[in-house]
């Protein structure tokens, strides 16, 4: 099996695993997603309806709301968020509520910086490991 | 990163494990940003009395049982349930809106000033221009930034504690003179003065800037001069909601803009973009437009009404009452509500038919009362996030186009000039 590697900027460090999930367009984690169920409710977002339950997800940037950190750490805290974040440019929000979330409630979700360039090579679907230092490893 | 005695202690755990975790989080933040020292800020407007989960209560409370408190003067953003009228997201019907209510009553613990509204700067005691501040809210950042001149990055839940907690915020972005330079010029001087005289042109205008500017900070270039703060909220809150622009100047109206040059530092522009009537048409339809079908309601207020709006809508209201089948809501601060009502108009508004709501907003969900099917809003911010939050369908017009709807039970919209 082919595996690629890129090297990212880490913000929050954690281990994880799994499928990536692919946004086109930056998500604001209030008011464009819901936390309670993971989805993506933002009507103009072109990925409307898909849930981030689980998966690595890769978007160029969030969005639009001081209620990020919120979202993130809510969805985090009830097990309906990403297993890891990374984003085409540093976001303090994302971070925190990463940072916030692993801190009260003992987790290690990890939020990375790669390169639009790099992030627009990754592929939906594709099974994505990254390790506390930032590596990011690619299969298939 | 060059950081102070205090700071220092701080983070050793010397003042207690809150102050610690405080402190850390600012840090962290500003590692982040590549910010090499913190700076001190003079007031901080708090986001995170927003319930948004559990967690947000687990937040507050761990600092409650830690004991701390606030360095400078911190206002609280709307709630979630109104503190004034529980009826309207009742916290004895669902576990959500008690936690909300018990988030809002926990900040006032920690030391807030509860004034619950998402357009602090309407109240008295705005930042000094210049003044390192920290806001949270996105129309308040930019409102604060913009208009007043005082300087916030876009903070977000937690940190905006944590920075009213410890006093200090990194010193990055637009705390810093760079970061506040133009980046792009936006055109609006060749629209006509019919248009440009509309209160929906300046919602439109800040739709299309949040749209297409990305991280750049925009200048406006050819507004009139007679433009208002309530026009400059309008530009911000919808610029925030479709993009994200925590700065603009607005060309001889905002501090930091008396020319061109000043805007940009000096430096040539390097893009500008034109507006034309195509464009406002075209953000007026993607925010909603559809005429067919029942209105259900009006949603006016987002952000919160402001004193000359209500004197904007007592008069185009005339004292005509509302359609009584529909649900027409206002949502301002208490602040602003006391002033209202010393002049008479909450009265006189309630009995045309109007629900006047403090301390939350009727935006998100959960739906208040009546706000299902085609709901009619001045407000692109409402528009923009509404429909995907709530069983309605917005359609925007101006606040005379409201009113005018209200009155008559069914959508009535102004020609610009279309066939």
């Amino acid at each position: 099996m082919s595996a690629e590697r890129f090297d990212a900027r880490v913000l929050v460090a954690g281990h994880a695993e799994g499928y990536a999930l692919c946004l086109d367009e930056p998500l604001s984690f209030w008011g464009g997603y819901d936390p309670q169920s993971g989805e993506i409710i933002d009507v103009h977002h072109p990925q409307y309806g898909q849930r981030v339950g689980g998966r690595i997800l890769f978007m160029p940037e969030s969005r639009g709301s001081a209620g990020t950190p919120g979202g993130i750490a809510e969805t985090l805290r009830n097990g309906s968020g990403p297993a890891a974040l990374v984003l085409g440019k540093a976001d303090i929000n994302v971070s925190i509520g990463a940072l916030v979330a692993n801190r009260l409630y003992d987790l290690s979700v990890p939020v990375l910086v790669l390169p639009v360039g790099q992030l627009r090579r990754i592929g939906d679907g594709q099974r994505v490991s990254i390790d506390a230092d930032g590596a990011i490893t690619l299969f298939g | 990163m060059r950081l102070e005695r205090l700071d220092r202690e701080r983070l050793d755990g010397k003042h207690g494990a809150a102050m610690q975790f405080a402190m850390e989080t600012v840090v962290s933040a500003a590692r982040i940003d590549h910010a090499e020292e913190l700076v001190d800020i003079g007031f901080a407007h708090i986001d995170a009395c927003f319930y948004n989960g559990r967690a947000h209560l687990d937040f507050v409370n761990y600092l409650l049982r830690e004991g701390a408190t606030l360095a400078v003067p911190s206002w609280t953003n709307s709630g979630l349930v109104a503190l004034d009228d529980l009826s309207l997201r009742d916290p004895r019907r669902s576990r959500e809106m008690d936690e909300a209510r018990q988030l809002m009553q926990a900040y006032v613990r920690l030391g807030c000033k509860p004034v619950w509204t998402c357009a602090p700067y309407q109240l008295p005691g705005r930042p000094r221009f210049g003044e390192h501040i920290v806001a949270s809210e996105s129309n308040a950042v930019s409102f604060y930034n913009s208009v007043i001149g005082a300087r916030s990055n876009k903070y977000g839940d937690f940190l905006d504690v944590c920075a009213a907690l410890t006093g200090r915020v990194p010193y990055s972005n637009l705390h810093r003179d760079a970061a506040r330079a133009a980046g792009l010029l936006v055109d609006a001087g060749a629209l006509p003065a019919s248009i440009v005289a509309n209160d929906l042109f300046y919602h439109l205008l800040g739709y299309l800037i949040g749209r297409r500017c990305g991280d750049r900070v925009p200048a406006i270039v050819g507004l009139p001069r007679t433009c208002s703060e309530d026009d400059l909220k309008a530009i911000a809150a919808a610029a925030c909601s479709a993009g994200s622009v925590p700065l603009f100047h607005a060309i001889g109206i905002t501090p930091e803009a008396d020319s061109i040059d000043a805007a940009f530092h000096g430096k040539p522009v390097p893009t500008s973009i034109e507006i034309g009537v195509d464009d406002l048409r075209r953000a007026r339809d993607e925010l909603g437009r559809n005429t067919n079908g029942p209105l259900a309601g009006i949603a006016l207020g987002t952000p919160h009404f402001s004193i000359t709006e209500f004197e904007r809508l007592v008069s185009l209201l005339a004292g005509r009452t509302l359609d009584s089948k529909l649900s027409c809501y206002l949502t301002t601060s208490r602040h602003v509500f006391d002033a209202a009502r010393q002049r008479g108009w909450i009265d006189s508004l309630r009995q045309a038919g109007f629900r006047i709501v403090t301390d939350t907003c009727t935006y998100f969900s959960p739906a208040v009362d009546g706000l299902r099917g085609k709901i009619m809003t001045n407000s692109a911010k409402w528009a923009y996030y509404a429909p995907g939050m709530l069983p309605v369908e917005a359609v925007i017009g101006s606040l005379a186009e409201c009113v005018e709807s209200a009155v008559c039970g069914e959508v009535v919209l102004e020609n610009w000039g279309e066939a």
